[in-house]
């Protein structure tokens, strides 16, 4: 019975090692190095930014569908801005301006005026990548007009000599966003009442919480993190592409949805996000590495998020 | 017994496939753009090739992700292939060729523009595709008249097939370039391609005051072949041209009006040419050539249909 209700409440961290270990068999002398999962960690840095931001609206069971368009916009922000000679922290300054105004604008849309935030998200992802098309006319934003010095961040890192390792920089600063995320949920009070007004928004409310304002700070800090990785994505592939963070949207809500299994209470916990992430993150590095087709992986990954959730939720139905 | 030899086949059987697999020199094609049409022809022309060399092929499209293109290199790398084929410009993963040059795995462009850590890379010429066109116009028109160009300076490839067409025609001393023209390719270049063609024709509305109209690409072409049908002047001998041979090309080329002529590259056959560059990049070979060339075809109502 014991280990019944071991496997309840650790299924998914479970299933991760299962993971894990099954690569490690197929895989024996390139997928568990030290070398390997830094270069994952550099490989997810994007999507996790946008989970572990993601994860705070989610807290309070809204969603944010316009992260991925929030992340184009916010990289084609900054270059249009470097293409007009505009030095590298003002692009990045705007950016991040960019992707708060537009969470703010989601807040408002969901907390004052009271749309779904299903419906208003979808409304503004649409905005937001007409806005990125708008500003770049279309086109790819590349070579000359992205300073070497913000591309060579996300080639860069911290050298460990004495191992032989480099701890990319993109990898640090989404642990960085892990911990501030981690710290604002759990340890203020700020946190504490999001997760009040995602237990019950009118309980919540007639306590004293003041539900609009926290909402619609929430989305602000959701599309900053957005912003964030898409000031990543550019600096990773040294271009700026209208379309360039649509995937990232998708991902960020299945990587929640995969921490959220690993709660007994059911709710987004920001270190379950990673662990979401990194199960996707791993996935796909070593199905790459097994030359498994790219589709069959996108099936794969469906079904083992499928999986995941119906698991804990059929479980957590007989608890 | 007959249990037995069964078994002993079948064990030798799977070591056989089993170590085949293992010696077979694995090759990893990474794009974002398998969804289009001309990639998928790549894409076939390198798998049938591959399959000739016994290769362990692994094709990864990214679905139009940039940044997942370096991630795959990186596992490719990690995963310690033979060689890399990428179809995405070179300058937007310039972190992932980083990493592969550290580890001496060759990556060759399948049509994706030059670069310094490529070994090569392997396209049509644009030089050439513009000279054939070109000269085609100039020969039809047997060297005199009025010639209306479509061009689209701001795209590098396509700019420089208007410099190829500027030098044909002033080649001719009585070819005369009576309009140069930047068509709006927002709508993907056929209406506003008309539109500009309809004022041209407005403007000239003698018979054989416009003598052919050549387009750096298929859609200007088809705006002003429908421009000329639409003012009734389809019977004076405008010739026109095109480049791509797209299949609205082709039909157009196949109703023997006056869109006479378009170039095809050869996509199956930057496919092949491709898998024997990262061959030879494999077994050691130094490339010279930062670009290889891939034959194109003029496509005519003589061969359209083949």
């Amino acid at each position: 019975m014991k280990i019944l209700n071991l496997i309840k409440k650790y299924g998914t961290l479970i299933g991760f090692f299962g993971i894990i270990i099954f690569f490690t068999i197929n895989l024996p002398s390139t997928f568990l190095t030290a070398k390997n999962f830094i270069n994952i960690s550099q490989q997810i840095s994007m999507l996790a930014v946008v989970a572990f931001t993601m994860t705070v609206v989610m807290v309070m069971n809204d969603f944010d569908l316009s992260v991925g368009s929030m992340a184009s916009l916010a990289g084609i922000v900054a270059a249009v801005l470097f293409s007009m000679g505009y030095p590298i922290w003002i692009g990045i300054l705007a950016a991040l301006f960019v992707g708060i105004i537009g969470g703010l604008f989601n807040g408002f849309l969901v907390s004052i005026i009271g749309i779904l935030p299903f419906v208003a998200t979808l409304g503004t992802l649409t905005m937001f990548s007409g806005f990125a098309f708008l500003i770049s006319g279309g086109r790819t934003i590349f070579g000359r007009d992205i300073p070497s010095e913000f591309s060579s961040f996300a080639r860069s890192g911290i050298e460990i000599s004495s191992l032989d390792l480099k701890i990319p920089f993109l990898s640090i600063l989404a642990l960085l966003i892990l911990f501030i995320v981690w710290f604002i949920l759990e340890q203020t009070t700020y946190g504490r009442r999001l997760y009040a007004i995602g237990g019950n928004p009118e309980a919540s409310f007639l306590a004293g919480i003041k539900v609009k304002q926290l909402r619609l700070s929430a989305f602000a800090l959701t599309g900053l993190g957005a912003a964030i990785a898409g000031l990543m994505y550019s600096s990773r592939v040294a271009s700026s592409n209208p379309t360039q963070g649509s995937g990232l949207m998708l991902e960020a809500i299945a990587a929640v949805f995969l921490g959220m299994t690993m709660s007994e209470e059911g709710e987004p916990r920001v270190l379950y996000t990673l662990l979401g992430v990194l199960i996707l993150g791993v996935l796909d590095n070593g199905l790459t590495q097994m030359n498994v087709d790219s589709y069959i992986r996108e099936v794969l990954v469906g079904f083992i998020v499928i999986l995941a959730v119906a698991f804990s939720s059929i479980t957590k139905k007989r608890n | 017994m007959k249990s037995c030899i069964k078994f002993i086949s079948f064990t030798l059987l799977f070591l056989f496939v089993f170590v085949s697999k293992a010696w077979a020199e694995k090759v990893t094609v990474i794009t974002p753009y398998l969804a289009q049409p001309g990639t998928q022809m790549y894409v076939e022309g390198f798998k049938n090739e591959a399959s000739k060399k016994g290769w362990d092929l692994n094709i990864i499209d990214t679905k139009g992700d940039v940044a997942e293109v370096i991630s795959r290199i990186e596992d490719a790398v990690n995963q310690k292939v033979d060689g890399i084929v990428i179809n995405v410009d070179p300058s937007q993963i310039a972190a992932g060729l980083e990493v592969a040059a550290a580890a001496n795995i060759p990556v060759v462009g399948m049509d994706s523009g030059a670069d310094p850590l490529l070994v090569t890379n392997v396209t049509s010429n644009g030089y050439a595709m513009a000279a054939e066109t070109s000269v085609y116009v100039a020969n039809r028109i047997e060297g005199k008249g009025n010639v209306v160009m479509f061009v689209f300076d701001a795209f590098p490839p396509v700019q420089i097939r208007g410099v190829i067409a500027d030098a044909v025609f002033g080649n001719f001393p009585d070819i005369n370039v009576m309009d140069r023209i930047t068509p709006d390719v927002q709508d993907g270049g056929i209406a506003d391609s008309r539109a500009k063609m309809e004022a041209l024709l407005a403007a000239n509305p003698e018979a054989g005051s416009i003598a052919a109209v050549w387009a750096a690409w298929d859609q200007p072409a088809i705006g002003a072949m429908q421009a000329i049908e639409a003012a009734g002047r389809n019977n004076e001998g405008i010739v026109i041209v095109g480049i791509d041979a797209n299949p609205q090309a082709r039909d157009a080329i196949s109703q023997g009006g006056n869109f006479e002529a378009s170039i095809a590259q050869d996509f199956v056959g930057i496919g092949s040419a491709t898998a024997n560059a990262i061959g030879r990049a494999m077994s050691g070979e130094e490339i010279k050539s930062k670009v290889i060339y891939v034959p194109t075809v003029l496509i005519t109502s003589a061969n359209v249909g083949d």
